[in-house]
């Protein structure tokens, strides 16, 4: 039982750090970024090529890795996403997918098939009541927690924060009011990379670097906004910890192989049974 | 005057250009393809061993005067790509014989394919039984398929019993023993029997379980194994990501070896990619820096030297499927298919990799002699081990490191 | 213009020099691109059905590979398993693929836009991870294998299929001439509307992708017997995603933009191959490319222009007003 929660805890805390990111950009901007899985990616393969090829210490790295990839999410809104606005709003999405797609490749012919190792942060593991946990995962699920809490203060007590909140509300009423919402789209497109790249960094060391790294996390952060409802950052923490759960549990009682399917499922059920998701209120297209 | 002097260039040029002769059939290269999944480093060494072999070859005066020549096709990891990249190869390409192979799946798929082109098919990587048991069934129109390598998944299942039993069981005394295999089909047919055969020999297997290779997380694996109070996890990964799961094995300190079938630790630069975590993994293994034959050694050494790093199982057997493919032609004094299948047949041929015959479904045989599955283990220092059969052991197995009784 | 909403006789006539066009393949291309070509045309066709049904009721699906690797598995169990001859396969398949979508339409009948997209995808995804862990029935990851072909040569395959295409397009542009047709470009305009008016939404909604899958499962029996393999990578996201990709760069809404995106795209793909290992890269950036210059289309629109420009020009042997 004690294990199930505690895995369950750290798997949830990364999903929620990848939907939030995935939410905030849909909430504020409307675009559904299919780029996200890119952004988790390239902050693993910042860190490192900072960490193997520039023998950067590696909390250091992380800070580097992380601000490249937000400048990266800003360009490329910039560059490919804005002149693409006022087209229905698939042409934004396929943009998105394509420039994905494009990093995956890139990634494949830099760096090959071949996972890289990143080093972890902690390499001690605890036991906490018969359950081993590793260093590197207490840690992810920790920062995790901070960045989402750093996060909500963030909206809520800066300015900056009330101006996102206020474009996301009406984009219109928010120029009227003299807030440039133009370079809010960038600010959040920045911010939802940086925080996409954190959860990269953070589960480098225990995951798959790999160039195809960002396509499962992308298609659950998907999943899981969608069924927290989408623009909700609260329906994405919880359906992060359902998703996150749900996995847990069956991997347990049952099977690996069956949680997979379970989850997917999950997301099915509650789909039918709540239209919009939990907390959501409009549709995108 | 330019009016009688043209016709005369004009006919000496006809009559130049019918005495060149045009060339002759004998002179034209013998070509290869290589349909394998280029992106990954399984399908580089491939290439990389059918390379070694052509320029070796080629330095000698070629086949039957003829020099060899290579051609490639990205197969990928999916049907559709294989198909194409076959049939590129022998519709396109009009290659002469097909090398490669990796993943069963894709390979069963380019089987009717291959069967229409009437191409030699040498494998090189793929381990499903299916494949070759068309041989049998169909010969007429199958029996194109060779397996050079690697020994099927049906008789790696055979040695791997014979490891659970020998080494975990005789030798060091476990009678506890959980498995864990990835979904793909040949290792969905391999666990049944091995759960079956361990319980039969007096082992307890609490725990036999698949994943999905896209898995990321193995800690309630882990758990479960653990709590089952098992002494061993036999492990049998392939496309799955290895290095993930012995971080993670080693992050948590698990206090439960792990060994078995592990084809990303065959890696020479598998240790250090993990960080070190490898540490006393065992995994089957074909070839090593170790004396199988008097060629292992030397065509190791030429193969680092070559290409800078260490091959994987792959590279040798493209490489002896070049040799072996050529040897045939040159006992059948011709390229023409029938011909040369009847050669290949009857090949006996010392490869790095031990003895290599086929038997009568084209497999390539193991036994005493022939080629054969090792086991290996990493040590401390990044070195390994053989540690299984007791024929050829090179060391003692150990354990893991927070497992050591000192 | 509407989706699908027009025919001409230009369309008539580019359609027919079209066909004309994929007729001789056969005879100047070799084995290797007659495969090609025909792989390109079960694309075409999957394309087409896509389009039929997320460009005429707006709903994008992001699963259809859901139907595809249903009407695939169906054919190949019939062939493999139960020793019938190839030719049931294809209405078994379409069939087998019409009741999955009930299966997942009827509960998904709510649902708009991304949650829609998601819960299809979902679908494909809960397929495509049973059929490989149930893999003493379904073969699992290497799926079935030795199909018996239905025509012995590639060439009569390729026919077939060429075939197969020029029907799926004739009756799923008939549909949508038809008021069926007309409904369900209303329905996608304005639910409530059509709703208030008496129309049973449901019904029609539901039929669109009965009709849509049905296209596709076939288009699955088409490339399991040219194949003569079927694996779970036909229930696969990428396959799903590319053919939206397909219909997208080819001009959505118009059955000459999935066509001609499928063929495209599939060209594309083949014909880069000589940058070997560099192929998928240069791919996704012409990809890039497309979608920010050309972001309605590539063949669509310029088939339009070339349409009326022909239609402007006849006009003046014709003295008739271009319409």
């Amino acid at each position: 039982m004690l294990d199930i929660l505690i895995y369950g805890a750290v798997i949830s805390a990364v999903y929620a750090l990848l939907a939030v990111g995935f939410t905030l950009i849909f909430g504020v901007a409307r675009i559904l970024n299919l780029a996200h899985g890119a952004f988790y990616a390239l902050g693993a393969y910042c860190v490192y090529t900072l960490t193997a090829n520039f023998h950067v210490p590696l909390v250091v790295a992380t800070v580097i890795a992380v601000l490249l990839v937000a400048l990266f999410g800003i360009v490329m809104e910039r560059v490919l996403v804005r002149p693409l606005r006022k087209l229905p709003p698939l042409a934004v999405l396929m943009m998105t997918l394509a420039v994905g797609l494009m990093v995956e490749q890139i990634l494949l012919l830099i760096f090959g098939s071949e996972a890289r190792n990143v080093p972890s942060l902690i390499e001690s593991s605890f036991n906490f009541g018969g359950v081993l946990l590793s260093g590197q995962r207490l840690l992810a699920f920790f920062c995790s927690v901070a960045i989402l809490g750093g996060l909500w203060l963030f909206m809520q007590h800066t300015r900056l924060g009330a101006a996102i909140l206020a474009v996301s509300q009406d984009p219109e009423g928010a120029r009227y009011m003299g807030i440039p919402s133009d370079r809010i789209f960038s600010i959040v497109m920045g911010l939802s990379a940086a925080i996409a790249a954190a959860a990269g960094v953070l589960v480098a060391p225990f995951q798959s670097v790999i160039p195809g790294m960002g396509l499962l996390p992308l298609v659950k952060a998907f999943a899981i906004v969608i069924v927290g409802g989408l623009g909700s950052i609260p329906g994405s923490i919880v359906g992060a910890l359902l998703l996150g759960y749900t996995e847990t549990i069956v991997a347990f009682k049952a099977s690996i192989e069956w949680s997979q399917i379970v989850s997917v499922a999950a997301v099915l059920i509650v789909l039918i049974v709540r239209p919009a998701g939990f907390f959501g209120k409009r549709a995108a297209f | 005057m330019l009016k009688r002097i043209t016709p005369v260039i004009a006919g000496s040029a006809l009559i130049a250009a019918a005495l060149t002769v045009p060339a002759r059939a004998e002179d034209k290269p013998i070509l290869l393809g290589i349909n394998t999944a280029l992106q990954l480093q399984v399908g580089r060494d491939t290439l990389d061993g059918v390379r070694m072999a052509v320029e070796e070859i080629n330095a000698k005066g070629g086949v039957l005067g003829r020099k060899l020549e290579v051609v490639t096709a990205d197969e990928g990891e999916s049907p559709k790509e294989g198909v194409a990249a076959v049939n590129k190869l022998t519709g396109d390409n009009n290659v002469n014989v097909l090398i490669g192979g990796y993943d069963s799946g894709v390979t069963l798929a380019e089987l009717p394919h291959i069967s229409r082109a009437q191409t030699i098919f040498l494998g090189t990587g793929s381990a499903s039984p299916s494949i070759q048991q068309k041989v049998k069934d169909d010969y007429a129109n199958y029996k194109y398929l060779f397996r050079v390598n690697p020994i099927n998944s049906a008789k790696q299942a055979a040695s791997l019993m014979d490891f659970i039993k020998g080494k975990l069981k005789g030798d060091l005394g476990y009678s506890k023993i959980s498995i864990l295999g990835e979904n793909a089909k040949w290792v969905q047919d391999m666990v049944p029997y091995l759960k079956k055969n361990a319980t039969e020999a007096g082992l307890e297997v609490p725990f036999a379980e698949f994943f999905d290779p896209q898995t990321a997380d193995f800690s309630p694996i882990f758990a479960k194994v653990k709590d089952s109070g098992s002494q061993y996890l036999l492990i049998i990964l392939s496309h799955a990501a290895s290095d993930v799961f012995v971080k993670q094995w080693y992050d948590a300190k698990v206090p439960v070896p792990i060994g078995g079938i592990d084809v990303k630790s065959q890696d020479a630069d598998f240790f250090k990619r993990v960080g070190g975590k490898a540490v006393s993994e065992v995994t089957t293994n074909f070839v090593l820096r170790k004396p199988i034959t008097e060629k292992s050694i030397p065509w190791w050494d030429a193969f680092i030297k070559k290409y800078n790093r260490a091959p994987v199982y792959s590279a040798a057997g493209a490489y002896d499927a070049v040799y072996v493919y050529a040897d045939a032609v040159t006992r059948a004094k011709t390229i023409d298919t029938d011909a040369v299948i009847k050669e290949l047949e009857k090949t006996d041929y010392v490869s790095p990799r031990g003895r290599v015959k086929f038997d009568a479904l084209h497999e390539v045989q193991d036994g005493p002699g022939n080629v054969n599955v090792i086991y290996v283990q990493w040590q401390a220092d990044g070195e390994r081990a053989v540690v299984w059969p007791k024929e050829v052991a090179s060391g003692k197995m150990i354990d893991p490191p927070w497992m050591m009784k000192n | 213009m509407p989706a699908w909403g027009s025919l001409t006789k230009t369309d008539v006539i580019g359609a027919i020099v079209v066909i004309a066009l994929l007729s001789v393949v056969p005879f100047v291309g070799s084995r290797y691109i007659v495969g090609i070509m025909t792989i390109a045309l079960c694309y075409a066709i999957w394309a087409t059905s896509w389009d039929f049904m997320s460009g005429l009721t707006g709903r994008e699906n992001f699963g259809h590979a859901l139907f595809i690797g249903t009407g695939a598995y169906t054919a190949g169990f019939l062939n493999v398993s139960f020793g019938l001859s190839p030719w049931w396969g294809f209405p078994a398949a379409a069939i087998v693929a019409v009741l999955f979508s009930l299966v997942i339409g009827i509960p998904t009948l709510r649902l708009r836009g991304p949650y829609f997209a998601l819960a299809m995808l979902s679908g494909a995804v809960v397929m495509q991870k049973l059929s490989i862990i149930f893999s003493d029935t379904t073969g699992g990851q290497d799926g079935l294998n030795g199909l018996s072909p239905m025509l012995r040569s590639q060439v009569s395959a390729y026919y077939f299929t060429l075939a197969a295409l020029i029907a799926t397009v004739i009756v799923l542009k008939f549909i949508a001439l038809s008021p069926w047709g007309t409904i369900l470009r209303a329905i996608r305009g304005d639910e409530a509307t059509c709703q208030a008016a008496g129309i049973n939404v449901n019904f029609y909604k539901i039929s669109a992708l009965m009709i849509s899958a049905a296209f596709a499962g076939f288009g699955g029996a088409l490339y399991a017997n040219y194949q003569l393999q079927v694996g779970p990578d036909l229930f696969d996201v990428a396959l799903s995603i590319n053919i939206i990709i397909m219909v997208y760069v080819g001009g959505m809404g118009s059955i000459y933009g999935a066509v001609g995106g499928a063929l495209l795209l599939i060209g594309l793909t083949e014909g880069l191959r000589s940058f070997s290992e560099y192929r998928l890269w240069v791919y996704t950036l012409i990809l890039i490319l497309i979608l920010f210059f050309i972001p309605n289309g590539v063949i669509a629109p310029a088939w339009v222009r070339v349409r009326d420009w022909i239609r402007g020009r006849s006009a003046i042997f014709t003295r008739r007003a271009s319409a």
